[in-house]
């Protein structure tokens, strides 16, 4: 009895994740009446406002990635090596992000960073870029410290650290080479979720007026019928890639180690 | 001045006085152990040598350099943790080639010490295994092997052995004294098992709570232990409380027999004192050279292989005794009375 009924609450969950995917995926197929053809893609593709924006994006998406590791991974190893009581509190104001919407922290920013203020970032395309990425990086900042977390539980952080020193290593060294090559797999999947959260991020490069994918995929969705829908299929997918990867290179590093 | 001089070491975590005054000369070649249970402060001692704790006062020399307020990348010492400590991400030869890159060795004088040192641990062909895919014991002696690999004034262990199970302990215990002496390197080793200590030291430091109780080569610490502890600690002992006839001739009563020890006795005549006999010192029956005789009957029989031990009842007090076995002898049965012969030089006349 309880099989059929948990057999169904799957079978609903399915549906109901699954049937508006497929409604919108068979929407953005039919663009040519009567058949069902890819040209609500090839128009978006071959769009020059989609390439800048998309290429835009994922720029800003690697920036973000490379800042994120350089801030989270010495941070979060200095926390368990020598702070451990301060765990908790750093682990809170991780999560903040979660918490305090996005159209907050830009508005923060704005006022902070404006052209009359004491460091006004805002007044250059290069000074906003740097601020949308720092606000990518706070989105992201949830995911990618817990998984930097996780990743080092699982070592011995103290004792890697003292057999590196002793052997004359200095910081940098250790993290460069002992401690951030053994959470890889962890940094990657947090590096992926990154990506996926700054591709699809709208509010703080609307406000922060950046030529973002995005904003794009906002405008387009209002004022075309077909395209959208194809957008829609596209970042999912792109969304998709990422879980993939992560769950790909989870499995590639512990296949590299017990092969060889 | 020793190769390694810690003078008036101390080290408190809060109000938890861990090290007090804790001193020791080390030679240039030398193994010496710390040893002591669980808690008395070796690794606190050995750490701080390393680095990795600060003294809260007294000094460390080592090759006549104040080293206190070095880093611990900076000491140039060898550490060998109980955790093996291998860097995961790393195979073998990258971990032992690890300390000779930070120092900026050209890569062929790298690839030969690396070769060099498996050699040295007796693993050459596993060169291209990462850690997870060796036991325990190629572990630590890959972590060994990683230690040495930079050449290092001083090689610190602490607990090695420990992780490991008896047999590989036995025999990676004569290993380790066997490259400790071929490289002739200064080392400090810690273990709470007193076997390994006597068998590979040169000398030992017996810790309790947090001060050295007595230092002095194994056969010493055995033989001679000056503590209540020491004597306890290392080895068996027997004791029996005497009473002190004649300090200055060192004639005490034991029960109903007056023996003389060939020592004074640091006590007044009518005091009383406590005596301990190695199992070793006392035989079953009449033994040659054995000045003393006392009645016993058997209480316990421990047959463990080479030797039997067996625990007599003399006056109400237990005495241990060890015999070595023999096919033609089969143990003696409990109940059985005895006669205990001892020499009266063999007693230790524990002080504090
Ligand atoms: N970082 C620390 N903070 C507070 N107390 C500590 C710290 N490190 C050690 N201690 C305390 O110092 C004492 C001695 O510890 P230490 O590790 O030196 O003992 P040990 O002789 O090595 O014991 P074991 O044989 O169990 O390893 C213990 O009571 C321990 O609780
Ligand atoms: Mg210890």
């Amino acid at each position: 009895m309880i099989r059929i009924w948990s057999w169904g609450a799957l079978i609903i969950g399915m549906i109901y994740f699954i049937l508006p995917l497929v409604g919108m995926t068979e929407f953005s197929l039919s663009m040519r009446r009567g058949e069902y053809s890819f040209d609500a893609y090839a128009v978006v593709l071959s769009d020059s406002q989609f390439q800048a924006t998309f290429s835009y994006s994922v720029i800003m998406a690697l920036f973000t990635i490379v800042f994120g590791v350089l801030l989270v991974v010495p941070t979060a190893y200095w926390v368990r090596l020598r702070m451990p009581e301060l765990r908790p509190y750093v682990e809170f104001i991780t999560l903040l992000p979660l918490v305090i919407p996005a159209i907050v922290v830009v508005f923060g920013y704005i006022r902070l960073y404006n052209t009359s203020s004491w460091l006004p970032m805002t007044g250059t395309a290069l000074g906003t870029n740097i601020l949308l990425m720092f606000g990518y990086a706070t989105l992201s900042l949830p995911y990618m410290y817990r998984a930097v977390d996780t990743g080092l539980r699982a070592v011995d952080v103290g004792t890697l650290t003292e057999a590196a020193q002793s052997l004359g290593a200095s910081w940098v060294t250790i993290l460069a080479r002992i401690i951030l090559p053994n959470v890889l797999a962890a940094v990657l999947s947090g590096a992926f979720l990154t990506f996926a959260i700054v591709m699809g991020e709208f509010t703080m490069a609307a406000l922060l007026d950046r030529p973002a994918f995005g904003p794009y995929m906002q405008l387009l969705g209002a004022n075309r019928a077909y395209e959208p829908s194809a957008l829609a299929v596209i970042a999912f997918a792109i969304t998709w890639a990422c879980m993939g990867l992560i769950q790909l290179v989870t499995r590639f590093t512990k296949h590299t180690r017990a092969q060889t | 001045m020793a190769f390694l001089e810690i003078s008036h070491l101390d080290k408190s975590f809060g109000a938890n006085r861990v090290v007090k005054d804790f001193n020791l000369s080390v030679e240039q070649g030398e193994f010496v152990s710390l040893l002591g249970p669980s808690g008395c402060g070796k690794t606190t001692v050995l750490r701080m040598v390393a680095g990795f704790e600060t003294p809260s006062s007294g000094n460390i020399a080592i090759d006549g350099r104040d080293v206190v307020n070095l880093r611990p990348n900076q000491r140039n010492i060898g550490m060998v943790f109980q955790a093996y400590a291998l860097f995961p991400n790393l195979t073998v030869a990258q971990n032992v080639a690890f300390g000779l890159k930070v120092a900026g060795r050209a890569k062929a004088e790298t690839a030969a010490r690396v070769t060099e040192m498996l050699a040295l641990i007796g693993l050459p062909d596993l060169a291209d295994r990462y850690p997870f895919q060796l036991s325990g014991g190629q572990q630590q002696r890959v972590a060994l092997a990683r230690a040495l690999a930079v050449q290092p004034h001083l090689l610190l262990l602490d607990e090695p052995l420990s992780a490991l199970d008896a047999k590989i302990r036995a025999s990676l215990r004569t290993e380790i004294r066997e490259i400790q002496q071929r490289l002739g390197i200064t080392t400090v080793f810690v273990t709470h098992d007193q076997e390994e200590a006597l068998s590979m030291s040169d000398r030992i430091v017996v810790m309790n709570g947090g001060m050295a109780d007595q230092i002095g080569t194994p056969f010493e610490i055995y033989n001679r232990p000056r503590t209540r502890f020491v004597a306890g600690f290392v080895g068996t002992l027997s004791r029996f409380e005497a009473v002190v006839k004649d300090p200055a001739k060192g004639a005490v009563s034991l029960g109903k027999q007056t023996i003389t020890l060939d020592q004074q006795i640091d006590a007044a005549a009518g005091a009383r004192v406590t005596l301990a006999l190695r199992p070793e010192a006392a035989h079953l029956g009449r033994f040659n050279g054995c000045d003393v005789i006392l009645p016993g009957k058997i209480a316990e029989v421990h047959f463990m292989g080479s030797v039997i031990r067996i625990k007599a009842d003399v006056d109400g007090q237990l005495m241990s005794l060890d015999t070595f076995n023999r096919a033609e002898t089969p143990p003696p049965r409990i109940g059985t009375e005895v006669e205990i012969s001892l020499a009266a030089r063999d007693f230790i006349v524990l002080s504090a």
